[in-house]
């Protein structure tokens, strides 16, 4: 192929209907780790889809984050820290273990946890957030899927190591795992936004 | 009224003179081009002089905004700063100092006026105007670089940038010996698929088969579309037989992206059919419709 440049790269991912802003993370050998694309764009998987095509041509490795435009800049205006995005959530049927990748601020944290999509998958997360170095005082107390079926929403509990009052996420996604880690990160959004110092 | 012998020492003591003038006017632009670095005049040295280091080595390009960001943040001992573009084609456009993505303390420019935004914010607006020039004049100069020369639909090479590939790959055949094979791909009844469904549907085929394309060339082959549903390749480095491992992989990645659409190849080999641009594509093209059973006149 012509000109794989990283310039062309990030030219054809500004090219992208809605994109507004684009940052490169990089490995210490010089890798690129994760794209994040801060995109206005009224349909954000299409988006996401299509940048991870165009990554997949330049940089196989590298995963694809879209923030959206509109809410970056409500965080801003209520003067909250950055966001924590979910890369990727993968369960693997043949041992049962979900490994869930987080990022925040350009860096990146993997997690793996057992016992399935739900509750492997909340494991997951805390662990994802915990090796991105946030210090997370809760432990899982239920996973909860509120009907046996696609498209329906998981409810997380979680209980503080400190006793103070359980903290409770809801999510609904395009399966129990998604759904799970999301869950968790909504659980988990405001004591996160709010902890200083946290990395 | 001097001699021939005192003309040459007053021409000595003239060049000397001018030797003195020449290092005064020097140090005069000098001095002046300190006066406006300092000042943040309209002209910006220190801007001009890297625009000029890039363009002795590259194009400008984006990349050349991030080098600019971080020339500008070291000469201001910026902890932050952002640059906000606006362009046709693209429309609101935030660059950040080293390549980072925008930050909710950003991101309140992004829906901000076109300009260079500082953290600390003690830079003169002059400097800043000088620098979202720059800037906007390096994201321009690339987009209108790789619009000549890429297909808009499928975003692989057009036909210009095609015709120049092979004439450069046949030169080195015929000089060096070196093979390379130009595979050209027409799509089968792809004019019925477009009055079946509409030209949108069309289109989204069309960009999925480059989409493909592109993954199923290796690094120094050049895929192009040269015609609506007419595409070519050249494998460089590949003798005849090795289009058959192309044509699997394009037909593999077809299947992933659950594209329906059919093709038809023709090649050709240089140097062992030709060495000649025109007579390769002409070789490829008649196998092509020998394949697809018509007959050229």
């Amino acid at each position: 192929m012509m000109s794989r440049t990283e310039e062309d790269f990030e030219l054809e991912l500004r090219s992208l209907p809605g994109v507004l802003n684009v940052g490169i993370t990089k490995h210490a050998n010089g890798d690129v780790d994760v794209v994040t694309l801060v995109a206005n764009s009224k349909d954000p998987i299409a988006t996401r889809s299509a940048a991870s095509q165009i990554a997949s041509l330049y940089y196989p490795e590298a995963a694809v984050v879209i923030e959206d435009a509109n809410r970056a800049l409500a965080d801003h205006h209520r003067g909250e820290g950055p966001r924590v995005a979910l890369i990727r959530a993968d369960y693997d049927t043949s041992d049962g273990f979900c490994e869930v990748q987080l990022s925040v601020d350009g860096r990146t944290g993997i997690g793996r946890a057992g016992s399935g999509p739900l509750i492997g998958g909340a494991e997951a997360t805390l662990a994802a957030l915990r090796d991105l170095g946030y210090d997370v005082p809760y432990s899982l107390m239920t996973v909860t899927n509120v009907t046996n079926g696609r498209d329906w929403p998981v409810i997380v509990t979680l209980r503080s190591l400190a006793n103070d009052a359980d903290r409770f996420g809801i999510a609904r996604s395009e399966d129990d795992l998604v759904s799970a880690v999301k869950a968790t990160l909504d659980s988990l959004n405001r004591f996160l936004s709010t902890l200083e110092g946290r990395v | 009224m001097s001699s021939k012998n005192g003309s040459t020492a007053e021409s000595a003591h003239q060049s000397g003179a001018e030797e003195d003038e020449t290092e005064a006017t020097l140090s005069s632009i000098h001095a002046d081009v300190e006066r406006s670095d300092v000042s943040g005049e309209d002209y910006e040295p220190w801007l001009f002089q890297t625009m000029l280091n890039e363009l002795s080595e590259r194009e400008l390009g984006v990349g050349f905004i991030y080098a600019i960001l971080e020339l500008f943040a070291e000469r201001h001992k910026l902890t932050d700063v952002a640059v906000v573009l606006v362009n046709d084609t693209f429309g609101t456009q935030m660059f950040r100092l080293g390549g980072e993505a925008v930050t909710p303390d950003m991101a309140a420019h992004l829906s901000a006026s076109p300009g260079v935004y500082c953290e600390p914010d003690h830079v003169p607006s002059a400097e800043c105007d000088a620098v979202r020039t720059a800037c906007q004049l390096a994201m321009s100069l690339h987009l209108a670089r790789f619009s000549a020369a890429h297909d808009p639909l499928t975003n692989i090479a057009n036909r210009r940038s095609f015709d120049e590939a092979l004439e450069v790959a046949a030169a080195r055949s015929a000089r060096y010996g070196w093979a390379f094979t130009l595979v050209l791909v027409d799509l089968n009844n792809f004019k019925a698929v477009n009055d079946r469904s509409g030209h949108e549907y069309g289109n989204h085929l069309l960009r999925q088969f480059g989409f493909a394309l592109r993954q199923a060339v290796r690094q120094g082959d050049i895929a192009a579309r040269i015609g609506g549903d007419e595409f070519a390749v050249i494998l460089s480095n590949a003798e005849g037989h090795e289009s058959s491992g192309f044509t699997e992989r394009l037909r593999g990645h077809l299947v992933t992206l659950g594209n329906p659409v059919e093709f038809t190849i023709g090649t050709a080999t240089s140097p062992r059919d030709s060495t000649d641009p025109g007579e390769l594509l002409r070789l490829a093209d008649g196998r092509l419709y020998e394949k697809k059973g018509i007959r050229i006149s």
